[in-house]
């Protein structure tokens, strides 16, 4: 399968990239190409243009701002955070979840703002043009049908990175490229939750840096990840937490989920029902309903939507007592 | 006698270098000057009638050389003599999504998948059917004219008396179960180059020659014959290296041909290699399968009776089905000492893709269902799983009810092997909870007794040529997929020879050069084309002897030919040199000194021994050229019964596994783990353990895949998985340790003994698995894959304390209340409008309201 | 799409080379330069038989577009071999049955290379885990970990001898 004509664009700087991203329209960003490029394939984009970023090495690398937290470039790839002692330190969430993003080869292509930009996924969606075309196409492209939720006029196409749901545990923010300079938005209003305009990101504009703050370094981190092949895999389902506990209780908890909505979710409800408590079987088990209840699979991916809810259930639970206890 | 220098002995593969450093060279990896690429237009619809093609706008399109039709080609083919039912490309109905309808010969790939946008094809929708018991309801619109009822075939044997034996039972156990499609997804997609000769003054076309990615070359070349009307000597066929089949390759794909097709049209030669999301389409693989199946038994563990109702949903065309429904009823209950069978097997067809053979041919599903059943039957009457097993061993030399003759048995050793092995005794039953183990059996055969084909030709033959340097060039059809045909070839020529390995070079799987071999498939090449091998050998052998003998003054009889030497039987070991000085002596005299050698020779009499090379050239003297032929045609005594469908499952001789399996079930999440499989496997005789060991582990591999992760799965006839990210093959992650476990028979027919080694296991693992699921928390599934929904869900239903699990609870009030298994019929209802961004139109509009 | 000159260092040699934009590093790799080593198995970046190192780093070739590779070492299979003899894991690969149908070996060479410059002496768990993005159809893996293992010795053995061993047993 070869790739569709478009124009390959490498700038060297980030002020370069945010100047070509003005100037051009038909425009598709790509850093490791994991995403990007097998979608080219499949005509799910026909950009005219293509940005390489690839080049841009202020947004490579992992370093501490003093009094603030941790700054992350964008291009800093999953490989480099999975290995980095810092992250495993003082965000273990993150790092347990950059490990678990597809497989080896993949993460030292794929990047953490490539993770967190990944496009939403539908079985419906991600298929060839001839693949497509048999079915009709889809209302996330070509098409103004949806297979998976038949009637409905919004796609439920799943949010599927690893990554987003440990840095909304960590209260992450984004700094966001543009025109106009960069602006701060904090990861969890980052998305829309809607299938197809999946970020809140002009056409204009890129995510450059992920900032995590310092005062969610040091909490305890878990990410369980449902799914049938050890590696390579997407999630079908996932589950992070990060909680601080002091003198046995739990001071501060969030708990997030993937896989399972068009966005990345953090679980409402789960400081009320953790803080100030020391964690046990039943506030685990409480913890995993508000998680299965903020989860509302559809048949976009493999495995049932009924399965893969239950296993947010599971997994959450699990995660909590994991934290919250070792 | 088990005293060989080469066969039996750790050996690399012949071809390991080639394929280590990336120089050995695939299909795809060929081209030649002026080569085009060839693209195919496939069919969105299912099920429908071809009105029109227009292809003037591809031919049109700057760099396409041809586009081909349906019309090019209509002659029918098929793998099977009673199933000619495909064509290269639809002539005038498709009836699959993916079916073959067009292909564009163009100068590169972009500009053919281009062109492939710009055919035009008008279909009339028609009613399709994806579930084989609804597909054998059809009265109308059937997917083939000839077939009512869309049934491929059906057969019903009765062996013995079944009611009988299940009157005497004091046990019976009957439950349906299913086993989902799966395929072989080698890691190589299908290719194939076709150029022609042109005539230098005329431009005519002369003959064809074809690489491809190929189990059966001979095959292929027949098939182009028919539907090029072309005499087969006018075609050649190369094999080059190919990237794995397991049954993919084993019968012509329609690339193949549609290859030839273009490149007659081009007039220049045509290349097409397949996405994977053909490969999907091309598929061949194992068909989902719907086993009803009924075992009896004595309180004693002794079995009365077995009967099985078998249906297969084979897909749009026939291909191997026919033999795939016999296969799963002629293996069924032959594998043990069972006097009444009974077997009614249903090959249906259904708007999918054709389903072929795979890895395990017919067996495997309905192995899973018996012995699973076996174990069930084992819980009931209290008997250990390992012991029913043994309780209802074969008697060999034997025949079994339906014909099978059975030469050599290592089911017990085997049994008796993993047992021991896996701590079976000490530690079943005495495991932590969710843990377990547990046993299954299987058996396949070493090729077919009955080619596809009937005929009395023989199944493979085989050409050796020795030259004067002592250089052995054996030549052999015998088709090298990565299982080691041609170093099992190597072992057996060098080892008859008493030559070293390296002197061996094998030239395989061309059909100009190669006589002929049926090809690999049904794990026939050790047994078959190691047998021509090891006579062709023989028959140099002879010469080379005779002519020794002559100058060593001796008769043949009394030679020994080994270790790269030539002695008299007896000699005294101190007067034979030491075979590595010899080669090292013999290569550099010999190319050189020829003469003054044997000068020096002829004085030292009597001798004692010569060097191999020494012995070929004396027999190249006396007798000119040294060429030798060997071949195998199954025995008559291991072709069958007469009883219709007979043909189908006899084998001169077959392999028998035993396995446990060590597994882990969560039973709050359903995630099954598998920490080890014991394997042992009777494989006559282990030529190379390295190659046999792999097969082995490679069996039991590609069966945990199938058992636990592997599902093709399907919507409406859209696969929804066609590709290696969503059809899940197992990774090193959560591959387990395989430990095989080789057991030699010995058996009295096949080339030193040995039998099959690349199949027979596959079909054990999958019970093993299910059984040692059931020992771990006492659940029995009986639907593959196990995945760990399915597993949950049979925790959950026997805990009786089954939440149903509403979906509708707490979801979000916007999202629609209704949520359908799949998309629908949309087939019916006309589709969503198509202005996806390559169309022309939609193309230009968005380019006007760009920036430049 | 109008070709642009693009300069690309493969196995330590220079290539000028003339191409689309939108082609693909395992395609200039296969159809321009003849290096056809790197195989295609997928088209969905999941298979791994692409793999090469990108300045000493395992990515799939035909995930990569070859214009952005300007400026990296790119090295393939073919640049594997050491001096024209087999490389210690390329034929411990042959002598433990780590290669069967061979088409997804050349992504094992590459994965494997840089594991070895990355970790000289891992435990059987590490060689799972980073040989999980490579799929093989053929060989369950197993014969692959003794290969690795017979490849870490002779080159040990290699070391000390100055000669790299032949036999597996």
């Amino acid at each position: 399968m070869s790739l569709p004509d478009f124009k390959l664009l490498r700038p060297r700087s980030l002020a370069e990239a945010v100047e070509l991203l003005g100037k051009h329209v038909d425009v598709q960003i790509v850093a490791g190409g994991t995403d990007l490029i097998p979608s080219l394939k499949q005509r799910l984009f026909i950009p005219a243009y293509v940005i390489d970023i690839r080049r841009i090495a202020e947004l490579r690398g992992i370093r501490v701002i003093p009094g603030q937290g941790t700054e992350i470039g964008a291009l800093t790839t999953l490989t480099e955070i999975e290995h980095s002692d810092l992250i495993r330190r003082d965000y273990p969430v993150l790092q347990e979840a950059a490990k678990t993003v597809a497989s080896p080869i993949l993460r030292n292509m794929g990047t953490l703002g490539g993770n967190i930009c990944l496009d939403t996924r539908c079985l419906w969606y991600n298929q060839s043009l001839t693949w497509r075309t048999s079915c009709g196409f889809c209302i996330k492209k070509d098409g103004d049908l949806c297979h998976v939720a038949p009637g409905g006029t919004k796609c439920w196409a799943v949010f599927s990175g690893d990554t987003p749901p440990a840095l909304l545990c960590l209260d992450a923010e984004l700094e966001i490229a543009g025109p106009a300079g960069t602006r701060r938005l904090a990861l969890r209003d980052f998305y829309t939750n809607l299938g197809d305009a999946r970020m809140k990101l002009a056409r204009n504009e890129m995510v450059s840096r992920v900032f995590l703050p310092e005062r969610t370094a040091g909490y305890r981190g878990v990410y369980r990840k449902l799914r049938l092949r050890g590696s390579i895999d997407y999630p079908l389902a996932g589950v992070a937490v990060a909680l601080k506990r002091s003198n046995g209780h739990v001071e501060d908890a969030r708990v997030a989920i993937t896989a399972v909505n068009p966005a990345p979710l953090v679980v409402r409800g789960v400081e009320k029902e953790m803080v100030g408590k020391s964690v046990t079987e039943e506030i685990a088990a409480a913890v995993g309903e508000l998680a299965a209840r903020t989860a509302k699979p559809l048949t976009t991916s493999a495995l049932t939507p009924e399965y893969r809810r239950e296993m947010i259930r599971v997994f959450a639970k699990r995660a909590v007592l994991e934290a919250g206890t070792k | 006698m088990s005293d060989f220098s080469i066969i039996g002995k750790r050996i690399a593969m012949v071809d390991a270098a080639g394929k280590t450093t990336g120089a050995g060279k695939y299909t795809d990896d060929l081209t030649l000057p002026g080569m085009l690429i060839g693209k195919i237009l496939h069919s969105p619809y299912p099920h429908a009638r071809i009105k029109r093609i227009d292809a003037s706008r591809a031919l049109a399109l700057e760099g396409v050389v041809a586009v081909v039709t349906g019309q090019d080609a209509p002659n029918k083919y098929g793998i099977l003599p009673v199933g000619h039912d495909e064509t290269a490309l639809a002539v005038d109905r498709v009836r699959y999504v993916g079916d073959n309808v067009a292909c564009v010969a163009a100068v590169d790939e972009t500009t053919a998948e281009k062109a492939l946008e710009l055919i035009e094809v008008e279909y009339e929708p028609l009613p399709a059917y994806f579930d084989p018991e609804e597909s054998m309801k059809a009265e109308r619109d059937l997917i083939h004219e000839n077939r009512p009822h869309n049934l491929e075939k059906d057969y019903h044997h009765v062996f013995g008396d079944p009611e009988k034996g299940f009157a005497e039972a004091d046990c019976i156990r009957e439950s349906r179960y299913i086993a989902n499609e799966v395929t072989h997804a080698a890691m190589e997609p299908h290719s194939t180059l076709a150029a022609f000769e042109l005539d230098p003054y005329s431009g005519a076309l002369g003959r064809l020659t074809v690489w491809s990615s190929t189990q059966v070359p001979y095959y292929l070349q027949h098939k182009l014959s028919l539907v090029l009307e072309m005499p087969m000597s006018q075609i050649r066929v190369i094999k080059p290296l190919v990237g794995g089949g397991f049954g993919g390759k084993s019968e012509v794909i329609p690339l193949e041909i549609i290859a030839a097709v273009a490149a007659r049209a081009a007039k220049a030669p045509v290349k097409i290699t397949y996405t994977r999301e053909e490969v999907f389409w091309a598929h061949r693989g194992r068909p989902r399968t719907i086993m009803d199946m009924k075992i009896g038994a004595k309180r004693d563990g002794r079995l009365t009776a077995v009967a099985a109702r078998v249906v297969q949903d084979g897909g749009a065309y026939c291909s191997y089905g026919v033999v795939t429904i016999l296969y799963s009823g002629a293996l069924l209950g032959a594998i043990y000492d069972i006097l009444n069978v009974r077997w009614d097997g249903y090959r249906v067809l259904t708007n999918k893709p054709a389903c072929g053979a795979m890895r395990g041919h017919g067996t495997v599903n309905v192995r899973f269902a018996f012995e699973s059943q076996l174990d069930e039957i084992a819980a009931e009457i209290a008997l250990d799983p390992a012991e029913i097993r043994r309780i209802n061993l074969l008697q060999p030399p034997c025949i079994t009810v339906n014909n099978l003759r059975v030469t050599s048995y290592g089911l017990p050793e085997c049994i008796e092997k993993v047992v021991e092995r896996s701590g079976w005794r000490e530690r079943r039953g005495k495991l932590p909870r969710g843990r377990g183990l547990g046993i299954g059996c299987s058996h396949y055969v070493s090729g077919a007794a009955n080619s596809i084909i009937r005929s009395d030709m023989p199944h493979s033959t085989v050409n050796i040529k020795i030259d004067r340097d002592g250089g052995v060039v054996v030549y052999t059809g015998a088709s090298e997929i990565g299982q080691g045909s041609d170093t099992m070839t190597a072992q057996i020529a060098a080892e008859v020879l008493g030559c070293t390995l390296q002197r061996v070079k094998i030239v395989a799987a061309d059909t100009d050069l190669t006589p002929i071999d049926i090809g690999s498939y049904s794990s026939r090449v050790t047994f078959m084309a190691g047998n021509a091998t090891l006579r062709a050998a023989e028959e140099v052998k002879k010469q080379i002897a005779s002519a020794a003998a002559r100058k060593m003054n001796c008769v043949p009889e009394d030679l020994v030919f080994r270790d790269d030497l030539v002695f008299k039987r007896g000699s005294s070991v101190s007067s034979v040199p030491s075979g590595v000085d010899s080669v090292v002596a013999g290569r550099v005299e010999g190319q050189i000194l020829r003469g003054s050698l044997q000068q020096k020779r002829k004085e030292e009499v009597p001798k004692d021994w010569m060097t191999f090379e020494e012995a070929v050239v004396a027999a190249i003297d006396f007798h000119g050229a040294l060429t030798g032929t060997g071949s195998y045609a199954p025995p008559p005594e291991s072709r069958g019964g007469s009883f219709k469908g007979a043909g189908v499952g006899p084998s001169p001789s077959y392999s028998y596994s035993a396995q446990v399996a060590d597994v882990s079930v969560d039973e709050e999440t359903g995630e099954v783990t598998v920490h080890k499989v014991w394997a042992a496997h009777d494989c006559g005789r282990a030529l190379n353990p390295v190659a046999v060991e792999g097969q082995i582990i490679g069996s039991v591999w590609m069966g945990l895949g199938q058992a636990l992760e592997e599902e093709m799965v399907w919507k409406d006839g859209l696969l929804m998985n066609p590709g290696l990210l969503e059809y899940r093959s197992p990774s090193a992650v959560e591959s387990p340790e395989i430990e095989p476990i080789i057991v030699e028979s010995i058996d009295p027919e096949g080339p030193f003994g040995a039998k099959e080694c690349s199949e027979g296991s596959l079909a054990a693992t999958i019970p093993a698995i299910a059984n040692a699921i059931y020992d771990a928390v006492g659940i029995r599934l009986r639907e593959v894959p196990f995945t760990p929904e399915r597993v949950l869900a049979a925790i959950r239903a026997r805990d009786a304390a089954a939440k149903k699990l509403d979906l509708t609870e707490g979801v979000d009030p916007t999202a629609p209340t209704r949520f359908r298994e799949h998309g629908g019929a949309l087939w019916f209802r006309g589709k969503g409008p198509k202005r996806h961004e390559l169309d022309p139109a939609r193309r230009a509009e968005q380019l006007a309201g760009g920036d430049d | 799409m109008k070709k642009e000159l693009v300069e690309l260092k493969i196995n330590g040699r220079r290539h000028e080379l003339a191409i689309e934009p939108s082609k693909l590093l395992l395609d200039v790799l296969r159809q321009d330069l003849d290096l056809t080593g790197s195989k295609r198995g997928c088209d969905d970046s999941s298979c791994g038989a692409c793999t090469v190192l990108v300045d000493g780093v395992p990515m799939m070739s035909c995930t990569l577009l070859a214009a952005s590779c300007e400026g990296q070492e790119v090295t393939t299979v073919e640049g594997v071999a050491e001096h024209g003899a087999l490389a210690a894991i390329q034929r411990a690969y042959g002598d433990w049955g780590g290669a069967q149908c061979g088409y997804c070996t050349p992504g094992f060479m590459m994965t494997v290379k840089a594991l070895l410059a990355a970790n000289p002496d891992p435990t059987e768990d590490e060689i799972r885990y980073a040989l999980s993005g490579n799929l093989c159809r053929c060989t369950g893996y197993s014969q692959m970990y003794e290969a690795v293992r017979a490849a870490i010795q002779a080159e040990q053995k290699g070391r000390e001898q100055g000669v790299g061993s032949r036999n597996p047993s």
